[in-house]
């Protein structure tokens, strides 16, 4: 059981019971749709089997949803834009054109004609208003994208205006993956409920089928016949999400044929899955490793010492170690988003990290220094980064206490009211919940009294004006912002050291010969827009 | 029984053993040397940094061969010298545990069985809901609620073994009180603690024994099983659940990483076991599951 | 015989009072905030106050305890925090899947280990004794979760005998949907008559059975050897040994009734060990039991869905204990004096 990595860790849940599907006697398990007898127009009724290693629905509801749901709600659901990471900007979706007012503060939409949700309804303005409201009203964890929104005006059915209370890069939060969604808030009278029963209100290309929690079979999708996007060619007509934990199954799995997609392979069996006929795809994600150092107190308050364990750091090792689940980061900003700088690799550096720490009275000759450092328990990737920074650590005179923690004990401990309670370094994974390089800044290391994601306890009045400034730098002046999140690395990596940031997570995806189309959106963490994808012989 | 077994020394005993029960005498036999591998493991390891914090990334995962017999790990990593490290580990573990849980155990044994009335009454009452739960898994959900570590792993099968020795020892403190000669010396205002020295304890030390080398298996195990679900020792400790854990997604690709950790641990087990089986053929016919 | 019956309930309900209070304290030290595990970890505020007030965490300790105790009676054991769904239904639609693993896993386990039980005392001390002792403790010694990952390395992936996990064949719900009754797969395919489930049911069902019969079927081995020595000195069997009967069949037909009691006694004691040890079988073969539930749990730090495992287990084994100990009450008078 090599459980969870990374995202999946931090995205444990969202915040809705759902109601129990009943399990009563005499019941049908599996499709409750009668099986298409005879489905001889082969490719044309393909079914696209899709492995992932969790459980795929734990919130129905496109308001609250902020899990693993994602990669079901993305084919079900669409939002008005999509992000595009080669053009690092958004593209067209539910809208097919906006407009920003100069100040970036009102923002116009219009929508594509014709487009109908699963429920009969068209996608019009007073929907796409209605599905706004309700998400922020619904208050669920990823309703925060909407804040900057003062009031949603649907000026005519396919045109919609927001008004802003400061200026932010509309066409990028309404790309989010989480949040955006458009749907129809008049399905049902108890809407929540309705979802929760397993019933969707969306506009995409598929719509659910059959789902049972806990099956390995847990969720089938079919196709929307009503799609926007037509169902030319020879598309995928069917989605089975086939939940499987073990890797090495799943890879099995795709070997024997009875599965298209692999969500995540471990390096040994993607390099094999490489060479066996299946196609492979490995792709950075917005998702990178930090460790995150406690300026505030205990041994590392000494900025000599933060830079020391940042140069003590054996980055093209871990790398090496990871074999192609991880690429050196360029800075926090990861490829793809803007903000990224280009240059800013690091490199381990020992003899610089000795003379730091003699420089402060340790290393070799000097006193013993003891770190603690907390990361998540069960994932690979940080145990292999805790054995290999202990290993360096140890030869220049410092001990490393590495504890492996689940993540809510690990985060009660770094917020803990007693400073001396802290760790001294804090690993943990983060990626934006839209693509938006904005999110690592604000929530990371802008100050706070209380810290909730600042687990550097970074106070610093003027890193913090600068973080403020960002979005509607976004909004206005990419040029401008680029510069900015350029000198704020410059700041919080370099002159603060208050992080080290350790790599980036790739994306190591197996799929079957037949699947043609496919590409990786970073923005959409594993998401495969399985109606993009033709099957092929 | 325990009349004919306060008789003879257990060196004596043992060696009568070793005649009359080849398995059990290979049982000691394995178990000596792992204890020696266990103790010797700085000199015996190739690699005794490997045992620690150590690491090689640009020699990960070689396949077994002159350098490596065992071949090496994720980071590099001599598998042989782990496994030999891992031992230490492993048998810190069992020790602490059998020694927690039968001092614990044999305390509030000698209590509930010297005493008798309520005291019996609360202690037996007690362990009755401890011995509810299989071993695994009170001591799973005790893991989950501490934080990972080897201490955990002690404390959390230490306190599901403990009711055992109590069980055990109460039942001969509770024959040997009744017994003529203990009733004597208590008219003879001989001291209870005096009593409890000189005569119940004796008594209950071959039973104990006896149980103590057949939980040493189930001891291991227990703890190799919590490693294994991330419960227990951790980076950059040797621990051979730990390793199978960190390996076992390689087993098609690198097999050596998770098969020889996995082997100690059966070895040891079955050193125990059969041991442990053979004194108790020898000493105690009756036998329960755990 | 009533006195007896009594007293015995009286105590088995002592126990479950006990199981429970133990495992509310277990529940109740779970460092980090249950809320925190509910509510997600982005939560705002005001959802980790939500989360808090609906899971009681702010009461009193002991309102807390008389609450879980009210609420456990009316059948309500808590929502899971990581399916979002009542913790007794999680448990209603895993534990058969178990049940049909352990249950296969005791069938194999008895199968396999009277009949080695009765060769090893059949030619005590000798070759096939030594080989069955030496094989039976390797069984019970060998760790569950690495022989699971071995047994499928080799029988699933290299040879392809077998599948490599899961319960059935997933097509098979399109094609031959199964009608679930008892939640029992290989019990409802079989009364259905739904034989390309039941077929594949049974082939999925072998090599994680296999790997939780080996504690099970190295202890009854060792069992039946020790009770069928015990018997074969006792009044009756060597009377007929006198009678001319050979060894083979004073074992067999004599001696073997009698030393069947305490084996099946075992087997019931061994019930819920084996689905503990099943926990990390299931892990592996993602078989949709208990285990996998709790791996899941554990890793999520599910509180209600720990306790709830946890609960049912203890239960499970009480109960074991009390028939166990009941049967012995009826068939052997003297078992109630004790």
């Amino acid at each position: 059981m090599r459980w969870h990595k990374g995202l999946a860790a931090l995205t444990a849940a969202g915040s809705v019971a759902l109601t129990a599907a009943a399990c009563g006697g005499g019941q049908v398990r599996g499709t409750q749709s009668t099986p298409q007898a005879g489905s001889a127009g082969g490719a044309a009724n393909a079914t696209f089997v899709y492995v992932p290693n969790l459980d795929v629905v734990t919130d129905w509801d496109p308001a609250t949803s902020y899990s693993n749901e994602i990669i079901a709600m993305e084919n079900i659901y669409e939002s008005l834009t999509r992000y595009d990471p080669q053009a690092k900007k958004a593209e067209p979706r539910l809208a097919t054109s906006w407009t920003s007012s100069g100040d970036g503060k009102t923002w116009t939409f219009t929508l594509r004609p014709g487009a109908t949700f699963h429920t009969g309804k068209p996608v019009d303005a007073a929907a796409v208003k209605a599905s706004v409201e309700r998400t922020k009203k619904e208050a669920g964890g990823p309703a925060y994208i909407w804040d900057s929104v003062q009031s949603v005006k649907a000026v005519n059915p396919t045109t919609v205006e927001f008004k802003l209370k400061y200026a932010t890069p509309l066409d990028l939060v309404a790309s989010s993956d989480y949040g955006a969604y458009v749907y129809d808030t008049t399905a049902a009278a108890d809407l929540k409920k309705w979802f929760g029963e397993g019933h969707d209100a969306g506009s995409g290309p598929y719509t659910v089928d059959t789902w049972q929690k806990g099956r390995e079979t847990e969720l089938t999708l079919k196709a929307f016949d009503g799609y926007w996007g037509g169902w030319s060619g020879s598309r995928y007509k069917r989605v089975e999400f086939r939940v499987t934990p073990e890797l090495t199954t799943a890879w099995q799995l795709l070997q024997r044929g009875e599965v298209n997609f692999v969500q995540r392979l471990n390096p040994q069996l993607f390099a094999q899955a490489g060479g066996q006929g299946a196609q492979t795809s490995q792709t950075p994600s917005f998702q990178n490793l930090l460790a995150l150092f406690n300026t505030e107190s205990g041994p590392l308050k000494d900025v000599r010492l933060r830079k020391a364990v940042q140069k003590a750091i054996d980055y093209d090792g871990l790398v090496a170690a990871l074999k192609g689940s991880g690429v050196k980061a360029s800075g926090l900003v990861p490829e793809g988003l803007l903000g990224h700088t280009p240059g800013r690799d690091p490199v381990q550096d020992l003899a610089g990290a000795e003379s730091l720490l003699k420089e402060a009275g340790y290393g070799p000759g000097g006193k013993r220094l003891t770190l603690t450092m907390t990361y998540a328990q069960g994932d690979g990737d940080q145990q292999l980064l805790a054995t290999l920074l202990g290993s360096a650590l140890d030869k220049l005179n410092v001990k490393l206490e590495a504890k492996p923690l689940q993540w809510n004990t690990q985060w009660d401990q770094g917020k803990s009211p007693d400073a001396s309670k802290r760790q001294d370094i804090f690993v943990m994974y983060w990626y934006p919940d839209y693509a938006d390089a904005y999110s690592w800044f604000v929530n990371v290391f802008r100050g706070s009294d209380k810290p909730s994601f600042n687990l550097s306890y970074l106070k610093d009045a003027e890193v913090d004006s600068e973080i403020d400034s960002l979005p509607s730098l976004t909004a206005t002046d990419t040029g401008a912002a680029e510069k900015a999140y350029a000198d704020l690395q410059n700041r919080i990596i370099d002159e603060r050291a208050a992080v080290a940031v350790l790599f980036t997570q790739n994306y190591q995806r197996a799929y079957a010969k037949g699947v043609q189309g496919y590409t990786d959106n970073p923005a959409y963490p594993n998401v495969v827009f399985v109606h993009d994808l033709t099957a092929g012989a | 029984m325990t009349a004919v077994v306060l008789r003879r020394t257990p060196l004596r005993r043992l060696g009568d053993l070793a005649r009359a029960d080849v398995l059990a005498a290979a049982g000691l036999v394995i178990l000596v040397l792992i204890v020696l591998a266990a103790l010797l493991a700085p000199w015996l390891a190739p690699f005794p940094d490997d045992g620690g914090a150590a690491t090689h990334p640009a020699e990960a995962l070689l396949p077994p061969g002159a350098g490596h017999w065992f071949g090496t790990d994720q980071v590099g990593r001599d598998v042989l010298s782990r496994v030999l490290y891992g031992a230490r580990t492993s048998l810190f573990i069992a020790a602490a545990v059998l020694v927690v849980s039968a001092v614990a155990g044999v305390a509030l044994g000698v209590v509930a069985g010297y005493a008798g009335g309520w005291a019996r009454d609360v202690i037996m009452r007690v362990t009755d809901v401890f011995l509810a739960f299989p071993a695994l898994l009170l001591s799973l959900a005790l893991a989950v609620v501490l934080q990972p570590s080897v201490t955990t792993v002690i404390v959390a099968i230490a306190v599901t073994w403990w009711p055992w020795y109590a069980r055990l020892t109460s039942s001969v403190a509770a024959s040997v009180a009744n017994r003529g000669f203990v009733d004597s010396a208590r008219c003879l205002g001989v001291p209870a603690p005096v009593i409890v020295f000189r005569h119940v304890l004796p008594n209950s030390l071959t039973p104990v024994l006896v149980q103590l080398s057949l939980d040493g298996g189930g001891v291991i195990l227990t703890a190799a099983a919590l490693s294994y679900l991330g419960l227990g020792a951790h980076e950059p400790t040797a621990e051979w659940g730990l390793m199978v854990e960190q390996g076992q997604t390689l087993f098609t690709t690198d097999w050596w990483v998770v098969t020889f950790p996995g082997l100690a641990i059966l070895v040891t087990a079955f050193a125990f076991n059969v041991l442990g089986e053979g004194l108790r053929a020898a000493l105690d016919p009756h036998r329960r599951p755990r | 015989m009533i006195r007896y019956l009594a007293h015995r309930l009286g105590q088995a309900a002592l126990v479950v009072a006990g199981v429970i209070a133990l495992t509310f304290v277990v529940t109740r030290l779970v460092p980090g905030d249950p809320a925190v595990a509910y509510a997600g970890p982005k939560a705002s505020a005001a959802e980790l106050a939500a989360a808090r007030a609906r899971f009681g965490l702010d009461d009193a300790p002991p309102v807390q305890l008389l609450n879980y105790v009210r609420d456990l009676f009316s059948g309500d054991w808590g929502t899971s925090l990581h399916t979002r769904q009542p913790v007794a239904h999680d448990l209603a639609t895993a534990f058969p899947a178990s049940l049909e693993l352990v249950g296969t896993a005791l069938i194999m386990a008895v199968v396999v280990g009277i009949p080695l039980g009765g060769l090893a005392a059949r030619y005590r001390g000798r070759g096939p004794d030594l080989t069955v002792r030496v094989s039976s403790v390797l069984a019970v010694s060998v760790p569950v979760f690495w022989l699971a990952l071995a047994v499928q390395t080799v029988f699933a992936s290299n040879l392809a005998w077998f599948p490599v996990a899961g319960e059935y064949d997933n097509a098979l719900d399109t094609t031959s949907p199964l009608h679930v009754y008892t939640n029992i797969t290989v019990v409802d395919a079989a009364i259905t008559g739904n034989w390309p489930i039941l077929a594949s049911t049974l082939g999925h069902l072998v090599l994680p059975a296999l790997v939780v019969a080996a504690y099970p079927a190295g202890l009854i081995a060792q069992m039946t050897r020790a009770a069928l020595i015990e018997e074969a000195g006792q009044d009756h069997t060597r009377l007929a040994r006198a009678l001319g009967f050979g060894e083979t069949s004073v074992l067999t037909r004599f001696a073997l009734r009698p030393a069947l009691n305490p084996v099946l006694s075992l087997i019931a004691l061994v019930f819920a060990y084996a689905v503990v040890n099943g926990f990390l079988v299931e892990a592996v073969f993602n078989w949709p039991g208990l285990g996998r539930y709790a791996a899941d749990s554990i890793r999520s730090l599910d509180t209600p869905a720990i306790a709830g495992v946890t609960l049912l287990v203890a239960l499970l084994y009480v109960l074991a204990n009390l028939v166990v100990d009941l049967l012995h009450g009826v068939i052997d008078p003297r078992a109630r004096t004790r």
